[in-house]
């Protein structure tokens, strides 16, 4: 219940932002949210499963070019459902396949589906459209760009929340723990897979789909960056993928420290980022979130009681 | 008796000449131009930003500044600028744009590296009102999109494969053979050249494609050296145009004109490519011989920055500042003043005489080069030409 309020203030309170008037502000927002709403959908599945995927950026890239292709045809709502329809549709017919693999192989071809998407998608703008990159010019304001996002994002946490509490959440976690145990239970794990899968792809599809226009022009270079997965995970590792805390911490520190120290030491951030990152995974293997802070606290509190025991018993 | 004892009168002259040491109270100091721009030094833009616009920024400013500052109608100001790294993101260059234009208000914002980019930020610079001089930006589309405060410096691919077909046909070459990018950039390029070939009667022989980061086309190329064309036509940019020029050479493919488009002009690509690249034609504009004024950009963009400018998209870079400088000169830093001189004036600047027509530049005429003994000298048209073209180009 005050989770469900909190929530609640939160979303009143981000939904009011564009108020600020401040673009800078907005856009900061914007690029959290984005983050949020990817590491959220990421952790949806990759969190309880353990399945390392790399296929967000494939996601992402194929909700953008739905906006491209339908952006003048299509009202806007309808234009960001159905890059999100995509994006479900794409994991589903590759979920049938890629989902018998596991580990570092599941890794690595989900990450080789985004490059294939890529490719397709030039070699089919090239052949039969004559052009590769793709111009949009009548698009909403930045303030219906930043509800889009804002809402897509809310609607990952709710999901995260409710599925993860349902009967296919909590078989999702059993096969992260043991498949073959979960398959004997009675659970089915390629159809709890799938599903939690095409659930996961459709947040990252709606999310490209409605953050494209913001660049006036895409290309499939810029849309099916292999950066914006590797961002991904990142939070969602540094945030904890197990707690709905977790990606939603991760994205907002992660964004707002990596534009503070962009913008503050221009030419040292990229190296203070890297060590913060190795620091965090050394020392926080269960994210910032998932982590026993109270259990951390108490260690260096006693430790440093019984070094000062120490130092009195030798002053006696 | 003195109305102020001795040790009053000496603390009033310390205090007065401490007062007069303090900046800003001597001389009431102009405030600073605000110049705000993001630049790509990580990710895949860092080699084309590094090499083409920053180092110009850079200089522009410490140059500005040694003498006395940037004039404002008459003032000088010292030119502060905030470069930030934009990672080669999209949305990254977004967000610092805004924040340049709406939370700093600076006083005037540079553009960013790269089409995409220039994509990206062209309607934001439009809406806030800062004008916009974009020195690394190709493509008819972004012309067509006609953005009242947004201008371009390059010349743009109608111009450049004008200038690549009519020396062609003066050449007498009567086949080629066309690789091009998969990208945005090669296929404007391929929709401009491929009429103009046509009308001068020159035939393709053979036209593939190959996408972004490609590693291998010795196979096209092999393709291409048995259809023996008099000319190959390269719509490549680095890292390709390296391999290009490599694997041709590996492999024998010597036709008479040997053209890569962009980053021919690097000074990179004739350091790498050694003797290869003597005879190379490529999409340049100018190198030092070409003016008294391209002599001294050239030995200061050396001195200041430790490195060769590029002998294309650098000058345009270099020019798109000089504009702005004489535009603030002329009509201080109202933007909607500065909009309107720079879409209404000629401007003398290193490539020579700059106007634009909308946002297109269109004084300076589009070019081909071609690396002669470490020098990438213009060829075409004739007027611009620093030497005669070498053809057939010698492979060794």
């Amino acid at each position: 219940m005050k989770q469900g309020a909190l929530f609640l203030i939160a979303a009143a309170l981000l939904a009011a932002l564009p108020a600020l008037d401040s673009p800078f502000v907005l856009s900061m927002a914007l690029t959290c949210l984005m983050y949020a709403g990817l590491a959220v959908s990421w952790s949806m599945f990759s969190g309880p499963t353990g399945y390392l995927s790399l296929a967000s950026s494939a996601f992402f890239g194929l909700g953008a070019y739905c906006t491209a292709w339908g952006l003048s045809y299509l009202p806007w709502p309808v234009v960001v459902m159905a890059g999100g329809l995509a994006a479900t549709l794409f994991a589903f017919l590759i979920g049938l396949v890629v989902l018998r693999l596991r580990g570092a192989y599941f890794a690595v071809i989900t990450y080789g589906l985004g490059e294939l998407v890529k490719h397709t998608i030039t070699h089919v703008e090239k052949t039969y459209a004559g052009t590769v990159g793709r111009v949009m010019t009548d698009t909403p304001s930045s303030n219906v760009v930043y509800w889009t996002v804002l809402i897509i994002a809310l609607l990952a946490v709710v999901t995260y929340v409710r599925f993860g509490r349902s009967r296919y959440g909590h078989a999702l976690r059993g096969i992260g723990m043991d498949e073959e145990r979960a398959a004997t239970l009675g659970v089915n794990p390629m159809r709890v897979k799938l599903l939690g899968f095409c659930l996961s792809a459709w947040f990252a599809g709606a999310l490209g789909a409605a953050m494209a226009v913001r660049w006036t022009y895409i290309d499939p270079h810029t849309v099916f960056n292999p950066f914006i997965v590797f961002q991904t995970v990142l939070i969602s590792m540094v945030g904890g993928p197990l707690t709905i805390g977790g990606p939603l911490v991760g994205a907002l520190v992660f964004s707002l420290l990596s534009e503070f120290l962009r913008l503050s030491l221009p030419y040292l951030y990229m190296i203070l980022l890297g060590v913060l990152l190795i620091v965090s995974v050394l020392y926080l293997p269960n994210g910032i979130a998932g982590h026993d802070w109270r259990g951390t606290w108490q260690k260096i509190f006693k430790r440093s009681k019984a070094a000062d025991a120490v130092t009195e018993q030798r002053h006696e | 008796m003195y109305p102020f004892s001795r040790r009053m009168t000496l603390q009033a002259a310390l205090a007065i000449a401490g007062l007069l040491a303090l900046p800003g109270f001597a001389v009431a100091q102009e405030p600073t131009v605000k110049v705000g721009y993001t630049q790509s030094r990580s990710g895949p833009f860092a080699g084309g930003s590094q090499t083409t616009q920053e180092p110009n920024y850079i200089l522009w400013a410490e140059q500005v500044n040694a003498a006395g500052g940037l004039n404002v109608q008459g003032k000088k100001r010292k030119i502060e600028l905030v470069g930030v790294d934009d990672r080669s993101d999209m949305e990254t260059i977004v967000r610092s744009y805004e924040k340049f234009m709406t939370t700093d208000k600076v006083d005037i914002v540079l553009p960013p590296w790269g089409t995409g980019a220039n994509f990206a930020v062209a309607p934001v610079a439009n809406k806030h009102g800062y004008p916009m001089v974009a020195p690394t930006a190709l493509s008819q589309k972004l012309v067509d999109m006609k953005l009242p405060y947004y201008f371009v410096t390059l010349q743009q691919p109608k111009p450049m494969m004008n200038a690549l077909v009519e020396m062609l046909a003066a050449n007498q070459v009567k086949t080629v053979t066309i690789a091009y990018m998969d990208d945005l950039f090669g296929l404007e390029n391929i929709g401009a050249l491929e009429p103009m070939l046509k009308e001068k009667g020159i035939q393709v022989l053979d036209k593939k494609s190959y996408p972004l980061g490609v590693k291998d086309l010795s196979t096209m190329l092999k393709g291409m050296k048995a259809a023996n064309p008099d000319a190959f036509i390269g719509i490549t940019y680095p890292p390709d145009n390296f391999l290009v020029t490599g694997q041709a050479k590996e492999i024998g493919f010597a036709p008479k004109i040997f053209y890569t488009a962009v980053g021919t002009a690097f000074p990179i690509y004739r350091d790498r490519m050694g003797k290869a690249s003597d005879g190379v034609m490529g999409m340049g504009s100018w190198n030092p011989k070409m003016s008294k004024a391209a002599k001294a950009y050239f030995d200061a963009h050396v001195a200041v920055t430790k490195k060769e400018p590029d002998r294309w998209a650098s000058a345009h870079a270099w020019a798109a500042l000089e504009i702005i400088q004489q535009t603030v000169e002329k009509v201080g830093l109202d933007r909607k003043a500065m909009r309107d001189h720079i879409a209404k004036t000629e401007f003398d600047t290193v490539l020579g005489k700059m106007k634009f027509n909308g946002t297109e530049e269109v004084g300076v005429p589009g070019m081909v080069g071609q690396w002669q003994n470490g020098e990438f000298e213009i060829v075409w048209p004739p007027a611009r030409a620093t030497s005669k073209a070498v053809v057939p180009k010698v492979w060794n």
